[in-house]
């Protein structure tokens, strides 16, 4: 499948500690790399845009929009989705704390959410309620699940 | 009384949810399918002439272009199927349908379609429109009347006129709208975000002259409805499905989010005369509320904006008159509470300004106007829990310490104000089927053709098997989302959960009677010869006195392929009372009293709403349905050019909608209600209440921090700025 | 979406070789140009990924600070000495876009963003700016968000960045690099006014690169005052960066710049002056206040932002003011 006459260019990363090597369009942002190239359906597209951060991931352990990157400039980088977090049956702690304050509705922002706030938590951020939440604010949601969303955090992170 | 949250049940399907494994529409491969995107009018009155697709079929990985040329012609009046004809009647409708075999080809393809319009007259604004009276206002009539209200208003010791306005939203789910359709031969399979397998099933066998047989729609997760994954994505969907057919191909077609603005329906715009009149001891004595909003050109739509006036407080003179004009715009219609959300903040609003009129406590004028009956259809209520909820809230919020004079609370720069506002919302039913079986293993299984928008549906189906069967919730797995299920209700007007909770009930009542029969009948079973009325089932377990005998074993034995029970539940034809959700919202507010920025810092909302089946997955509703006011009151609004009558701003970050910076501190009450004559198992529904009466409740806040009455939503920092 | 070859630079001296095509864009960050690439209105045939240079080296000298054009929004916010000696950067910053776009967004293109401007953003809509000639629907539209101040009859888009405004008032430099070597621009120089190429936004040519950002040292008390429309996560209803020394409770320099309300960051000279020799007080607040918006020319829907320019240049005053 060729979209374009154009140069297909190679790009070799890590996704979730594996190796991945793949031959992509350049114009392939990294959100469509996960979804479209490897199936990597958790990583969501809500927007595409940039504005709901419900396709957040960390490279190098920092949080992007994928929709807002484009996957051949990710090359040698480190992409942690959230496939990556589950040790087999065992959730993550974070995502526990998701199931267990019911900090989720539809669940289509929820990676988004959970990514989000594993950055948020490496940057040292999470320390009280209000703080959570002016740093989650990137990750919109519609149902509703936001102060929930916070307290699962705030429980998990000790804040 | 108050619900213990931390005992329910977790959400069902959390767990695949928060891994990101819970598969929605558009991450489901079809073998060989292709991928559609839309050529789109700019204008929003025309025809479409010349079409010229050759730059785009000359790209690599476009298969064809599809007009209204070359589209079956499919009969559905009252919707505006697309590429049906040239005929343009908004912004953004699609005039040609690019199929490709990328999704990224395909939205080239779709950027290199040259189409030439003829350019019509267009009526762009509501004032421009002729206001005419619609068939009816979403389930409701369009005009109410008893007693004499013209004449209740004149002679009335007090009375007030205000016009209060609402914006046009947009339901902007997370996910975006999404179909797969598939034929083969004159079978069709639909993998779609629909709140409604089987009306969808339905309409689209109609469409396309099929059995509804032939037609398999499923729906396994969808990221959001709230509307507008119902009758405002059917057009759409109808119009990939053709273009499958055309194609001979699989075919999908994935919204963008800027579609998501002109494609899947909208909230309508309300311009809304409320007059009240009341004695100076504060009763009601007549209330006229005439609307008028926006329909398309081609569709016929109203919002119910005068269910609230007519039942929520007594008064015997009520006048309610609803009208719509058409524009050239996209459809409206319903959006999370429609109607009871913008007109409430119009009712709630008055009563607010009427209270000050009388210089009379808010809540105190409420409770003075509590309603005995429902007087709009002159019969009793089913339960009206309305004063435990005023109390309950009340308490718990402290609004007695309340001050009546606005602007008496500060902290620095900010003006601090306390509002409130009443809610309901109709507890509406449909038809429901369901089956609950148990096989051989011991696991129950629940199947119910309805959805899960995310509002917990997997959830009390599971509940509600386990419990009336005696099994443990983590013994059940539950099937939805299909139509080859038995035939569950639609995913809206907060009906799901009261329509199948009866037919689960039933069906699982059966399958226990079953069970317990299998026992006393079974010569192997320690049960056997034991009258079935005096077995019971508990954690699995089949007990009479001390004999006992695992449920998974009795069918293991008995009925090794297991045992399905289904039945169905309808509403009453002509109910003998009147069943509403009921609820009180509190509101604090923090105003920059020189910027003019509102933050909502409190919500207090107490709610009489039937029997709750998941008090923890109740309040996640209800938060979110006072998250939705909070959106109409201070954030959401979808503007249109008036000149090119195009959307402005056509991402979230020109469509405010609240983030988490955004969230006051919530308190939710839930006042449990008996409710042994509604049908629905005592369910009455509750995804709309919270976003009742929420706008006006923040409103009269602000009027109580800064003496600014605001009667536009949203409510921005202009409306705010006003010398000191 | 057009497609478009990429190459990666890895030397300043090979983008600026590669740049020389005309339909290349230099490409870092991205959190910009890929919107506006998915919107049709960037098309580039080669995106040069500039990302890798080494040009994020925040460095401190006694004299000011350099922040290099590839430092990331979040890296710049959380340096220390940004933090401690220009705390306006670090406010500006993170009162701007959200904590995702902060990791990835650079300083150089944070500065090239473009405006935020519907009609501007639709990708078909007419505009001035994207497609000269096509008209501006936005004067007689829908500008609720559009300028007050250097609009022009083809054009009154705001410029959206929080960071451009703080250093505005820090008299900050840009420096630029180009194939004839590099110069710096004052920030005041750098952006353009639309006139009648709206199209045009900085002093910034083809093939051009921004290296870094120079901001000499400031004594001043500082404060970054943004109204929005929700608490966060949005862009500039107005917004005031204010930059003041204070002597001895007299004003010795006032520096104010806004946005929201401009064409490009816009500095209140007027209100400065207004400032100069005055107490510190309330009253010198209010009066420099009451001068923020002069000249301004309103539109159909933008019209309050006249008052609350004045108020918010006033509470931004009153914070710089009230710090040690």
């Amino acid at each position: 499948m060729t979209d374009s006459s154009r140069q297909r260019v190679a790009l070799a990363l890590a996704i979730n500690g594996r190796r991945h090597r793949v031959t992509i369009e350049p114009s392939t942002t990294l959100l469509d790399l996960l979804r479209d190239e490897l199936g990597l359906f958790g990583t969501k597209k809500g927007c595409d845009m940039g504005a709901c951060g419900a396709c957040t991931v960390l490279v190098d352990g920092r949080r992007i929009n994928a929709c807002l990157a484009l996957a051949v400039m990710q090359e040698g980088r480190d992409v942690q989705t959230i496939e990556g977090l589950a040790e087999g049956e065992a959730l993550h702690p974070l995502q526990q704390a998701f199931v267990e304050h019911d900090a989720l509705q539809c669940g289509y922002c929820t990676p988004g959410q959970i990514m989000s706030a594993l950055g948020l938590i490496g940057e040292g951020r999470a320390t009280d309620a209000a703080g959570i939440a002016e740093q989650m604010s990137g990750n919109l949601c519609r149902c509703g699940a936001h102060p929930n969303i916070v307290a699962a955090i705030a429980a998990y992170a000790g804040a | 009384m108050m619900l213990r949250e931390d005992r329910s049940p977790r959400r069902y399907e959390a767990a695949l949810k928060v891994r990101g494994a819970a598969r929605f529409t558009a991450e489901i491969p079809v073998a060989s399918m292709l991928h559609a995107a839309l050529v789109l009018s700019p204008l929003p009155s025309g025809r479409v002439g010349r079409i010229d697709a050759g730059e785009a079929l000359a790209l690599p990985g476009i298969v064809r272009v599809l007009t209204h040329a070359e589209m079956p012609r499919i009969d559905r009046p009252g919707v505006l199927i697309p590429l049906q004809g040239p005929d343009v009647h908004h912004a953004g409708q699609p005039v040609a349908l690019v199929a490709a075999t990328t999704p990224a080809a395909a939205r080239r393809g779709a950027a290199s379609v040259e189409v030439a319009y003829e350019r019509r007259p267009a009526i762009l604004n509501l004032a421009d429109g002729e206001p005419f009276a619609p068939k009816t206002a979403g389930r409701t009539a369009t005009d109410s009347r008893r007693g004499d209200p013209e004449t209740a208003l004149r002679q009335a010791e007090v009375a007030i006129g205000r016009r209060y306005t609402t914006a046009t939203n947009n339901h902007h789910p997370m996910e975006p709208q999404c179909v797969t359709a598939q034929w083969d031969g004159e079978r069709l399979t639909v993998l779609t975000t629909t709140q409604a397998v089987f009306a969808h099933r339905l309409a689209i066998a109609e469409c396309f002259g099929l059995r509804p047989e032939d037609v398999r729609i499923v729906s396994h997760y969808l990221g959001g409805g709230f509307g507008a994954k119902g009758g405002a994505w059917f057009p759409h969907l109808v119009m990939a499905i053709a273009a499958a057919r055309v194609l001979g191909r699989p075919l999908r077609l994935e919204l963008t989010r800027e579609q998501m603005f002109t494609l899947t329906g909208r909230r309508q715009e309300t311009v809304q005369d409320l007059k009240l009149g009341a004695t100076k001891d504060g009763r009601l004595t007549a209330i006229v509320h005439e609307s008028l909003a926006p329909t398309s050109m081609f569709g016929e739509y109203a919002d119910a904006l005068a269910t609230v006036t007519r039942v929520l407080h007594a008064c015997p003179n009520v006048a309610t008159r609803q009208r719509l004009a058409r524009v050239n715009a996209p459809q409206p219609n319903p959006a999370r509470a429609p109607g009871e959300g913008p007109g409430s903040f119009a009712l709630e609003s008055a009563l607010d300004e009427l209270a000050y009129e009388l210089d009379l406590d808010p809540l105190e004028l409420r409770l003075r106007n509590i309603a005995a009956h429902d007087q709009h259809v002159d019969l009793p209520w089913s339960s009206n829990g309305l004063r435990e909820c005023y109390r309950a809230g009340a308490a718990s919020f402290g609004w007695a310490r309340r001050p009546m004079r606005p602007g008496s609370l500060r902290e620095g720069h900010q003006a601090i104000g306390i509002g409130m506002a009443a809610a309901c919302y109709p507890a509406y039913r449909m038809a429901s089927e369901a089956a609950v079986g148990i096989g051989a293993d011991g696991r129950v299984k629940v199947r119910c053709g309805t959805q899960d928008m995310g509002s917990g549906t997997y959830t009390v189906l599971a509940q509600l098997a386990a419990e009336a069967l005696g099994m443990s919730y983590a013994e059940v797995d539950v099937e939805l989302g299909d139509s080859l299920l038995p035939e569950g209700p639609y995913s809206g007007g907060s009906m799901a959960t009261a329509s199948f909770t009866p037919a689960v009930e039933t069906a699982a009542r059966d399958l226990r009677g079953r069970l317990l029969a299998l026992a006393s009948a079974d010569a192997a079973s320690p049960l056997a010869g034991i009258a079935p009325e005096r077995m019971s089932i508990a954690d699995g377990m089949i007990r009479s006195g001390n004999r006992s005998e695992p449920v998974s074993e009795l069918v293991a034995r008995r009925a090794p392929q297991g045992l399905e029970a289904r039945a169905g539940a309808a509403p009453e034809a002509r109910p003998d009372f009147s069943a509403f959700g009921f609820g009180a919202v509190f509101a604090e507010v923090r105003v920059d009293s020189d910027l003019g920025e509102v933050r909502v810092s409190r919500l207090t909302a107490a709610y009489a709403a039937g029997r709750i089946l998941n008090p923890l997955l109740a309040r996640s509703q209800f938060v979110g349905g006072l998250i939705w006011g909070v959106g109409m009151a201070l954030h959401e609004a979808t503007v249109m050019d008036p000149h090119l009558g195009r959307v402005v701003g056509t991402s979230l970050a020109d469509y405010l909608i609240p983030v988490h910076a955004d969230m006051p501190a919530f308190d939710i009450h839930m006042v449990e209600e008996d409710e042994p004559r509604l049908g629905s198992g005592g369910v009455k529904g509750i995804g709309m209440l919270g976003t009742v009466g929420t706008a006006a409740a923040i409103a009269n806040a602000v009027f109580h921090a800064t003496g600014r009455r605001v009667r536009d939503l949203p409510i921005r920092v202009e409306h705010l700025l006003r010398p000191d | 979406m057009h497609a478009f070859d990429y190459a990666r630079a890895t030397e300043p001296s090979q983008a600026l070789d590669l740049a020389r095509r005309p339909d290349a864009a230099f490409i870092a960050g991205g959190t910009d140009l890929l919107q506006l690439w998915k919107a049709g209105i960037a098309r580039p045939e080669l995106m040069i990924d500039i990302s890798r240079l080494a040009l994020d080296i925040v460095k401190p000298r006694d004299d000011g600070i350099a922040i290099g054009a590839l430092a990331r929004l979040s890296d710049v916010a959380d340096h220390p000495i940004v933090q401690a000696r220009w705390p306006l950067i670090a406010e500006a910053l993170n009162a701007g876009a959200s904590a995702q776009v902060r990791n990835a967004a650079t300083i150089g293109g944070n500065l090239l963003q473009r405006t935020r401007c519907a009609y501007f953003r639709s990708g078909d809509m007419p505009c001035n700016k994207r497609a000269p000639g096509s008209g501006c629907p936005a004067i007689g539209g829908e500008n609720r968000s559009h300028a007050i101040f250097g609009g022009s009859p083809h054009c009154v888009a705001t410029h959206a960045s929080d960071l451009a405004v703080a250093l505005a008032a820090l008299d900050a430099s840009v420096r630029v690099a180009g194939p004839a070597g590099s110069r710096l621009v004052g920030i005041g120089d750098f952006y353009l006014l639309p006139g009648d190429t709206p199209q045009r936004e900085t002093v910034l040519g083809q093939g051009q690169l921004i290296c870094a950002v120079d901001v000499p040292a400031t004594a001043g008390r500082a404060a970054y005052v943004k109204v929005r429309d929700r608490a966060s996560f949005e862009f500039a209803v107005v917004s005031v960066a204010a930059d003041l020394v204070i002597d001895d409770g007299i004003v010795a320099r006032a520096r104010l710049a806004a946005g929201g309300v401009g064409t490009r960051p816009w500095r209140l000279t007027e209100a400065e002056a207004a400032l100069i020799g005055e107490r510190a007080d309330a009253a010198a607040f209010d009066k420099a206040a009451a001068q923020a918006s002069n000249g301004a020319e309103p539109l159909a829907h933008n019209a309050f932002k006249v008052e609350l320019l004045r108020r918010t240049v006033r509470r931004a005053l009153q914070v710089a003011g009230g710090k040690a």
